[in-house]
């Protein structure tokens, strides 16, 4: 009977493989499905499963009298809170009164569950693949000899990074806690600044072989139904090997794979998701790495960073300028020196036209060949200081400043003016806010200087326009990459290049949040005091003091 | 037809950059010397009216485009036959708007390139947009407009403030009398570059709220006649009517000219960029609705599949259409205009707009 329906399961589940063979990657181990009601056998199917690996810890304990029965416990060595296991499992199932009498194992379970064990979460199980995915996330098992099912105890734990200040999007103003490894945290401090049972989690395991923790989560009634139906279905399509960080579920979600833009925005600051997260958007956290996933995205959002909300709006308008005129720079900067040097002298004023044709003149190259040599010097200055121990830095600093500078000049390979535009072109590329956009900079500047190295203005000209009509054809789950500003939504353009005051801001991006796009309340202005009344009603003033009005 | 759906304001850039585009670079109506500039504003209101024949046949048919509802209007093979040439229009007008530019670009900034390879990189930009479909070329749109107005705007402050402006050269007013303004209206300015629009009854069907496409097209025609009224005459109050007569490109000769606080000349690369967006975006709507128009006519079902085939005839014909620049100008002025321009753009859609109009109106009596 027993075999007729393991059978039967067993062509259920292969069934399934053909469907979807990322569901059960496990099917055609030997194992039976289900767990055997001897101990023995149980603890020799995890032996045989994990390879006798020695960081499987097995426990054999005795409880009962008369008979005693005999349980282990099995758990990974340092992915469990070992304090947790000891204290409140361990520990009460040798002592607690409950356990010292005479029992019969199949109520052992249920008397563990309800008298013993002292953690938050404890479940039974008879299913062996669900058993090793929750061993090996760091769950405790109770095997009990004479009972076909097993209890898991959540005790994970282990040694963590604890939250520090984010490297990668530093604030002077603002919160200064960032994202860690561990999934669970980091939703935890989006949880502290949103309270709202409204915010939504939905999790699920990918990857064949890693089984790592994604969690989508979103605002209910703000975010658009379909983008998340979308989001889902996208999630559900990965069938990798592995997850290893959210980089992968962004190329493999992503709308348009050829492209150097990032159709996703990732950050590992709480504050940046926390508002995303409240204009519509969806987050995508990924165990084991600080970096979450937000979507949809658009290019403008690159361009702006969390700070901008802290400061006074004049203030942030004014620094958003300067970044598109940063991020212009880096894009255009060679190329368009490379243009007036060589096609267009006439733009240049005669005296500055008189001293570069001189500096130029001990220069054996084009000016194309000079900027390419300078950018690719740059390019792996930069790449080796990235790589580098940090021992070494600062000799890569010694040398690189040797390099780009005064003895490549008194060598007569480059210009000093193309050190200057090199140097600026570098500086503007570190100054744009999201290193997304700017790796993508970087690789284009090479196409735009080629292209003005060929037909100068007119080749930069079109490159440009090129790179435009790209940016337009892009879409980030549907939403348009280029909105608000082409197609051009006239209550939203307040929130790209400017940013408008905190008060102005009435209703959700409506593109990204379709529904309940009524943001603040009215009259958010702050209204200063029609006259100094508000003052003199104050008693404890003295006359003397209100001169002024 | 492709499913796509463009709004009005989309419209509006696109019918405002289309216009503009190689307006802006030749000289407009100097036929008529110093009151070229009430030419084109005559040549507005005609503009106008045409616009309103196309919207007529647009009401008519709402969704389809103009190749489509020829074939309605006219049975399917006569239809057929008007819509082929209409296509073949484009394609040539596409072709002498390219070449119109290479000329420019060969004898102003690139002496020794050859025009073939200018026109050939502007076209493969084309290519590359018009596969991307309406709606892409109109977000592009959207953005070049916003950068058009920015170098007009600073232009025009730069020419004012550089005080260059001579009124005297735009009088006496009317010296001839109001004939030979009308002349250049009737024989070249209504056409070229207002009667154009007629390629907009192959887009309008996209327009996703059709009680917009009036207002909307009227608006933008008129936009586009103010200013390029208004270039003309300040063409021709900093150059004086000879010389914009003589000039290949009178509003380069313009922007050459300003001179601010002894560092801000030689502003050149204000007239390329705003002509090569102009272009551009005119050349790219041709080519689109001659994609479109040709896929329709002959069944294509992906009309990106023609995107390189058109695009390799645009920029043949661009070469072929004439043997050098005095060529292309008396052709232009002497032939295309009148006997090309007007059954296109006048004849053949007012002949549609009678029949349709009596076909819809025994319908709507049945």
């Amino acid at each position: 009977m027993f075999s007729f329906f393991n059978g039967k399961r067993q062509t259920k589940k292969n069934m399934k493989k053909e469907q979807n063979s990322s569901d059960q990657p496990n099917s055609n181990t030997k194992y039976p499905g289900y767990i055997d009601n001897t101990l023995s056998t149980n603890i020799d199917i995890i032996r045989k499963r994990t390879g006798n690996s020695s960081d499987i810890v097995f426990r054999s304990l005795k409880i009962g009298r008369n008979p005693e029965i005999k349980t282990a416990v099995v758990y990974v060595k340092g992915m469990v809170d070992s304090q947790s296991v000891n204290d409140f499992l361990i520990e009460p199932m040798m002592n607690n009164p409950a356990l010292q009498e005479k029992i019969i194992p199949q109520e052992v379970l249920t008397i563990i569950t309800e008298e013993v064990v002292a953690l938050g979460g404890v479940k039974p199980v008879n299913d062996w693949d669900e058993l090793f995915g929750s061993l090996m996330s760091g769950n405790t098992i109770i095997f009990i000899d004479g009972v076909s099912e097993a209890l898991i105890a959540s005790t994970q734990g282990g040694e963590r990074r604890s939250i520090q200040e984010s490297t990668t999007y530093v604030s002077v103003r603002g919160p200064k806690e960032a994202f860690t490894e561990s999934i669970e945290t980091n939703i935890a401090m989006v949880r502290r600044i949103i309270n709202n049972p409204d915010l939504w989690i939905e999790s699920m395991k990918l990857g064949k072989m890693t089984k790592t923790d994604v969690s989508v989560m979103y605002i209910n009634e703000i975010a658009d139904k379909e983008i998340v139906k979308e989001v889902h279905k996208r999630l559900k399509r990965i069938d990798l090997d592995g997850i290893l960080e959210s980089g992968y579920i962004e190329q493999l979600i992503e709308d348009q794979t050829l492209t150097t833009f990032p159709t996703l925005y990732h950050t590992d600051r709480p504050d940046a998701v926390a508002g995303n997260l409240l204009e519509g958007r969806i987050a995508i956290f990924v165990n084991g790495t600080p970096f979450v996933l937000l979507g949809p995205a658009v290019f403008i959002q690159f361009f702006q960073s969390v700070e901008d909300y802290y400061e006074r709006y004049d203030i942030a308008t004014a620094v958003r300028f300067l970044r598109i005129f940063i991020f212009f720079i880096s894009l255009i900067g060679p190329a368009v020196y490379i243009a007036i040097t060589t096609f267009h002298q006439e733009m240049i004023p005669t005296q500055l036209a008189i001293i570069i044709a001189a500096q130029r003149e001990s220069v054996p190259f084009p000016a194309f060949v000079e900027a390419l040599i300078m950018e690719i010097t740059f390019e792996i200055l930069r790449e080796a200081g990235v790589r580098m121990p940090k021992a070494v830095g600062s000799t890569i600093s010694i040398v690189g400043a040797l390099v780009i500078g005064q003895a490549a000049i008194q060598a007569g390979i480059v210009s000093p003016a193309m050190v200057i535009v090199v140097s600026i072109t570098a500086i503007a590329s570190f100054a744009t806010p999201s290193y997304a956009v700017a790796i993508s900079a970087r690789l284009i500047r090479f196409l735009f200087m080629i292209s003005a190295a060929t037909f100068g203005f007119y080749g930069l000209i079109l490159a440009l326009i090129m790179l435009l009509v790209h940016l337009c054809s892009l879409r980030s789950f549907g939403v348009p990459y280029m909105s608000p500003i082409a197609p051009f939504i006239p209550g939203e353009a307040g929130d790209t290049f400017v940013r408008k005051p905190v008060w102005a801001y009435k209703e959700r991006p409506r593109l990204i949040a379709t529904e309940n796009l009524i943001r603040e309340g009215k009259d958010q202005r702050p209204q200063p005091p029609a006259n100094r009344q508000i003052d003199n009603q104050n008693q404890n003033i003295k006359k003397g003091d209100q001169n002024e009005t | 037809m492709e499913k796509a759906k463009i709004n009005a304001y989309q419209l509006f850039v696109l019918i405002v950059l289309f216009e503009l585009g190689s307006a802006l670079m030749v000289p407009l109506a100097i036929e008529a010397k110093q009151d070229a500039w009430l030419v084109i504003l005559i040549g507005m209101g005609g503009g106008l009216f045409l616009y309103l024949i196309y919207y007529s046949l647009y009401y008519y048919y709402p969704d389809i485009p103009s190749t489509e509802y020829v074939q309605k209007i006219m049975g399917t093979t006569l239809g057929r036959i008007i819509a082929f040439f209409y296509v073949v229009y484009f394609v040539y007008l596409a072709a002498r708007v390219l070449r119109n530019f290479g000329e420019m670009l060969v004898t102003f900034a690139y002496p020794e390139t050859p025009l073939f390879v200018i026109n050939a990189l502007l076209i493969v930009l084309v290519i590359y947009t018009v596969r991307k479909g309406i709606e892409v070329l109109s977000r592009t749109g959207e953005f070049l407009f916003v950068f058009m107005s920015f170098l007009l705007i600073s232009a025009s402050i730069l020419v004012v403030v550089g005080g260059i402006i001579d009124s005297n050269n735009l009088r006496p007013i009317l010296a001839d009398g109001i004939q030979p303004v009308m002349k250049t209206v009737l024989m070249h300015n209504l056409y070229f570059p207002f009667g154009e629009v007629v390629v907009f009854t192959m887009i309008l069907p996209y327009l996703n709220r059709s009680e917009k496409a009036k207002r909307t097209g009227l608006m933008a025609i008129g936009l586009c006649g103010l200013i390029l009224s208004l270039i003309t005459a300040v063409n021709i109050s900093v150059l004086g009517v000879s010389l914009v007569s003589r000039s290949q490109y009178p509003l380069l000769s313009t922007i050459q000219t300003v001179e601010v606080a002894g560092f801000l000349e030689r502003l050149d690369v204000y007239f390329v960029l705003a002509v090569v967006i102009g272009v551009f975006v005119k050349i790219a709507v041709f080519f689109y609705v001659a994609m479109e128009g040709a896929a329709n006519l002959f069944a294509v079902k992906e009309s990106a599949r023609l995107v390189v085939p058109i695009g390799v005839v645009i920029l043949i014909l661009s070469i072929a259409v004439a043997s050098n620049f005095s060529e292309f100008f008396q052709e232009e002025h002497r032939f295309v205009h009148f006997y090309v321009h007007l059954p296109f753009q006048v004849i053949i859609p007012i002949f549609l707009l009678i029949i349709a109009f009596f076909k819809n109106r025994k319908k709507s009596k049945g």
